[in-house]
C-alpha cells in the first residue's frame, strides 16, 4: 500500500503536468523530424563552374553529361567559366562548390587511348557536397566511353553480383525510430525520476517522505515504479508516433510489440537506476537540467542512433560497446525492423540487464533515509 | 536513568556536530504527555537540528532521546509511526487536491481505508477545507495549506506533533486561525505538540512550556509565566533623555526602586517592579542627574523582553556554509 501511495503521487502528479509529458514526447520526435529531414536525401543545385579548354568530341560528351545531371537528378547547376583561375577563385570564395577545368587535347587524348584527366577542384571543407560532386563528377567522366563497350552477355568465368534485400526497405528517417525511443526513454526517466526527486527535495517534500514510516524500499520501489511506468508509457507512444510519421510497421507483429516493450521497460529501469545513482544527491533541479544535457549527448550520438558504430574511431567505438543505449537502440533495430526472434538480441538484452543490476545496486547505495 | 514511558519526548546529552561546529551540545529536557512544548532561540541556536534529530532526519552524534516512548536511533521506524512533522516549508502536494494529498499520507501510515476515509473527512472538516476538499491545492492560499498540512500530519493520530515556525509568512487572519486549531487540538486530544517558533506572543498563547535555545544548548525552560519570573522587574520603562545617558544611567542604578538599567542606542530600559507609580520619582532622578526626559513609555514585561534578556541583541548571522565553486547551491549542505 505504502509504495502504491508514492506511484499513486507520483503519477497523479505527472498526469496533471501535461506539458511535461508533451516535452518528453516531443524533444524525440522532434530530432525524428529534423534530423530525419537534414542528414538525408540527395545534395541538389550545388553550383559547380565548368572550364572547357578543349571543344573536342570528348570534351563536348563529357559536357553533355555534365548538362545531364543538370537538367535529370539536379545534383549540379553549371556555370560555364572561360577563365580557370575564376573558376577556382570563384571556389575558394564559396560561389561554386567545385570547378570542372576540362584541358586543351583532352579529345586527342583519349582517342588516342592516353591518359586524359579532367580537373575537379571542389571545396573540400564541405566534406559531404565535395564527395558527392567527386563521385557524381567521376561517374560522368567514366560514362563517355560506354558507347565504345560492345554489349555482352556475363561470360562463364565472370562473377555477376546481384544485391538483393533480406528485410524491408527503411529509410533513414524510419531509421532513426530505435534512436528516438531510447531518446524518449532517457528523457522520460529523468522527467518523471530523478527531476521529480531533487524537485521534491528542494521543495522540502522529501523530508516529510523520511519522517513517515516508509521504508528505503518503499520509497526507491515506488519512485522506480511510476518512473518506469511513465517513461515506457511515453516511449511506447513515441514508438507508434514515429512509426505514424515514418509510415512504417513493426515486422513481427504483435510478438515483437511485446518483445520492445520488455525492452523498453528494462531500458527505462536501468537508465531511471542510473540517473538516480548520478543525480540522486543534487540539492537542486538546476544541477538535474545541466547534466541532462550533457548525458544526452554522451550517450546518444554515440550508441549508432543517428550513424553507424561502425563509422566512429576506435576509442569511441570502446565507448558505444559499453554504452546502454547502443544496446538498447540495436535490441529495437532487431525487433522492429528485421522481427528478430530472442536470440538475436539476447547480448544486447544481457547487456541491459547487467546494466540495470548494476545501476540499481548503485543508486540504491546512493540513497540515504536520513537528511 | 531515562524511563521511556513516562514522558512524551526524553532528552539525554543528546548531541550533534557538524564536523567541529557543534549544533546541539549535551542537550536535556523533557516534555510530558499532553503538553504543548515551544522552542525558542534566534537563527542558527540549533533548534532545527534538534528536532530533526527528534524526528529522526539526523542521528546524533552522541546521548540519546525517546519521542513518544521509543529509542530515536534504535527503533526510528516506531518512532515515525507515532509522530507527525509539519515543516516550515509548504510542502502539500500543488497538483493534488486536498483530499488526496491528505489520502496518500494516511497509506504512506498504513491506516486502512475505511478508516482513512473517515479521519479525513473529519480531519478536513477540522481545519475547515471540507468544501475545498477536491480542489487541486495551487488553488488554495498559504493559510488554507498550512491548514491542509495540519490535517495532512493528523491523519494516523500521532501520539507527537512537531510544528516547526507554523504560522510563517501568514496573514494575521490565517495566523488566528492556526492557533485556533492547535488549542482546540490541545483541549480535545490527548496530543503533544513541540512548536518551534520566532513568534513570542504565539509561543505566548500556545505553549504550556517554553525552552530558549541558543548556542545548541538550552538556556531557560519555564512556562512562561515562569520565564518572566527569571528576570528582574515585572515592568520596563524606556526612557529618552536629552543628556547624558551614560550618566543618567549610572544615577539611576542607586535607586532602590530601579532594578536593572540598560542602554539601548539613545534609549535607556529601566526594569522596575512598579512601572506606573514610579514615574515621578525616576524624572526627579533624571533632572537631578542634570538631563531632562524627552520621552517615556512603561509596558509590562514581555516574552520577548525574556527571550532578548537571555539571547542578547546582537544579530546572528548564521555562519557561511559551504558552496561548491563548480556547481554552487547545486549540491545539498551538511547542515
Amino acid at each position: 500500500m505504502k509504495t502504491l501511495a508514492i506511484m499513486r503521487r507520483d503519477l497523479l502528479k505527472l498526469m496533471r503536468n501535461p506539458l511535461t509529458l508533451l516535452s518528453t514526447v516531443l524533444m524525440p520526435i522532434i530530432y525524428l523530424v529534423v534530423i530525419g529531414n537534414s542528414f538525408q536525401g540527395q545534395l541538389r543545385h550545388l553550383p559547380v563552374a565548368v572550364v572547357a579548354q578543349d571543344h573536342g568530341i570528348y570534351a563536348r560528351r563529357v559536357v553533355e553529361q555534365l548538362l545531364a545531371l543538370q537538367a535529370g537528378p539536379k545534383t549540379v547547376t553549371l556555370s560555364f567559366v572561360s577563365d580557370p583561375g575564376t573558376a577556382i577563385a570563384g571556389v575558394r570564395n564559396g560561389e561554386y562548390k567545385g570547378a570542372v577545368i576540362i584541358p586543351p587535347n583532352f579529345s586527342h587524348s583519349v582517342a588516342e587511348g592516353r591518359i586524359a584527366e579532367i580537373g575537379l577542384f571542389t571545396d573540400n571543407v564541405d566534406t559531404v557536397s565535395s564527395s558527392t560532386l567527386e563521385s557524381v563528377l567521376s561517374d560522368a567522366a567514366a560514362s563517355i566511353k560506354v558507347d565504345f563497350v560492345t554489349a555482352r552477355e556475363p561470360k562463364l568465368n565472370e562473377i555477376v553480383m546481384r544485391p538483393s534485400w533480406l528485410f524491408t526497405y527503411v529509410d533513414y528517417d524510419r531509421s532513426l525510430i530505435p534512436g528516438v525511443i531510447v531518446m524518449a526513454i532517457f528523457m522520460g526517466s529523468l522527467m518523471a525520476g530523478v527531476f521529480n526527486w531533487v524537485m521534491d527535495k528542494f521543495m522540502g517534500v522529501t523530508e516529510c517522505y523520511l519522517v513517515t514510516p516508509l521504508s528505503r524500499w518503499n520509497i526507491a520501489a515506488g519512485i522506480l515504479g511510476s518512473g518506469v511506468t511513465i517513461t515506457s508509457a511515453v516511449a511506447v507512444f513515441v514508438l507508434f508516433l514515429g512509426l505514424l510519421i515514418t509510415r512504417g510497421t513493426i515486422e513481427g507483429g504483435f510478438p515483437a510489440l511485446m518483445t520492445l516493450i520488455g525492452i523498453i521497460v528494462i531500458t527505462s529501469t536501468g537508465l531511471l537506476a542510473m540517473t538516480f545513482a548520478i543525480l540522486g544527491r543534487a540539492g537542486h533541479p538546476r544541477l538535474v537540467g545541466t547534466f541532462a544535457g550533457f548525458l544526452n549527448v554522451i550517450l546518444f550520438f554515440p550508441s549508432g542512433a543517428i550513424y553507424p558504430v561502425e563509422s566512429f574511431p576506435p576509442w569511441l567505438r570502446s565507448f558505444a560497446a559499453y554504452n546502454p543505449e547502443t544496446h538498447a537502440v540495436n535490441a529495437i533495430k532487431q525487433i522492429l525492423f528485421k522481427g528478430a526472434d530472442f536470440a538475436a538480441v539476447m547480448h544486447d538484452l544481457a547487456f541491459l540487464l547487467v546494466f540495470m543490476g548494476i545501476t540499481l545496486t548503485l543508486a540504491s547505495m546512493s540513497f540515504k533515509r536520513t537528511l | 536513568m531515562m524511563e521511556p514511558d513516562s514522558a512524551a519526548i526524553l532528552t539525554e546529552d543528546l548531541t550533534k556536530r557538524f564536523g567541529n561546529f557543534t549544533a546541539v551540545d549535551s542537550v536535556n529536557f523533557e516534555v510530558r504527555r499532553g503538553e504543548v512544548f515551544g522552542m525558542l532561540g534566534p537563527n542558527g541556536a540549533g533548534k532545527t537540528t534538534l528536532v530533526r534529530m527528534l524526528t529522526t532526519l539526523l542521528p546524533p552524534t552522541s546521548g540519546r532521546a525517546t519521542v513518544a516512548g521509543e529509542d530515536i536511533g534504535r527503533h526510528a521506524r516506531k518512532v515515525r509511526e507515532r509522530i507527525g512533522v509539519i515543516p516550515q516549508a509548504l510542502t502539500s502536494d500543488l497538483d493534488l487536491t486536498g483530499w488526496e494529498n491528505v489520502d496518500i499520507y494516511g497509506c504512506f501510515y498504513g491506516v486502512p481505508r475505511s478508516e482513512r476515509h473517515k479521519r479525513a473527512h473529519r480531519l478536513l472538516e477540522m481545519v475547515r477545507l471540507s468544501d475545498r476538499a477536491n480542489d487541486l491545492v495551487a488553488t488554495y492560499s498559504g493559510g488554507m495549506r498550512r491548514r491542509l498540512e495540519i490535517a495532512r500530519g493528523l491523519i494516523h493520530s500521532p501520539r507527537v506533533l512537531f510544528l516547526d515556525e507554523p504560522t510563517i509568512g501568514l496573514d494575521p487572519q490565517s495566523r488566528r486561525a492556526v492557533w485556533d486549531l492547535l488549542l482546540e487540538l490541545h483541549n480535545e486530544s490527548e496530543i503533544t505538540v513541540s512548536l518551534t517558533t520566532h513568534y513570542m506572543d504565539e509561543a505566548e498563547q500556545l505553549c504550556d512550556r517554553i525552552a530558549i535555545v541558543d548556542h545548541g544548548k538550552i538556556i531557560a525552560l519555564d512556562t512562561p509565566a515562569g520565564l518572566k519570573k527569571l528576570v528582574n522587574g515585572s515592568d520596563r520603562v524606556e526612557v529618552q533623555v536629552d543628556g547624558n545617558s551614560e550618566q543618567v544611567a549610572a544615577s539611576l542604578r542607586t535607586q532602590t526602586y530601579v532594578s536593572e538599567v540598560t542602554i539601548d542606542g539613545d534609549k535607556l530600559i529601566i526594569a522596575t517592579d512598579d512601572g506606573a507609580h514610579v514615574i515621578p520619582r525616576l524624572i526627579e532622578s533624571v533632572e537631578s542627574a542634570g538631563s531632562r526626559v524627552t520621552s517615556l513609555n512603561v509596558h509590562q514585561l514581555s516574552l520577548e523582553d525574556v527571550f532578548i534578556r537571555f539571547t542578547g541583541r546582537t544579530l546572528r548571522d548564521e555562519a557561511a556554509k559551504k558552496v561548491s565553486f563548480l556547481v554552487g547551491a547545486g549540491m545539498p549542505q551538511q547542515r
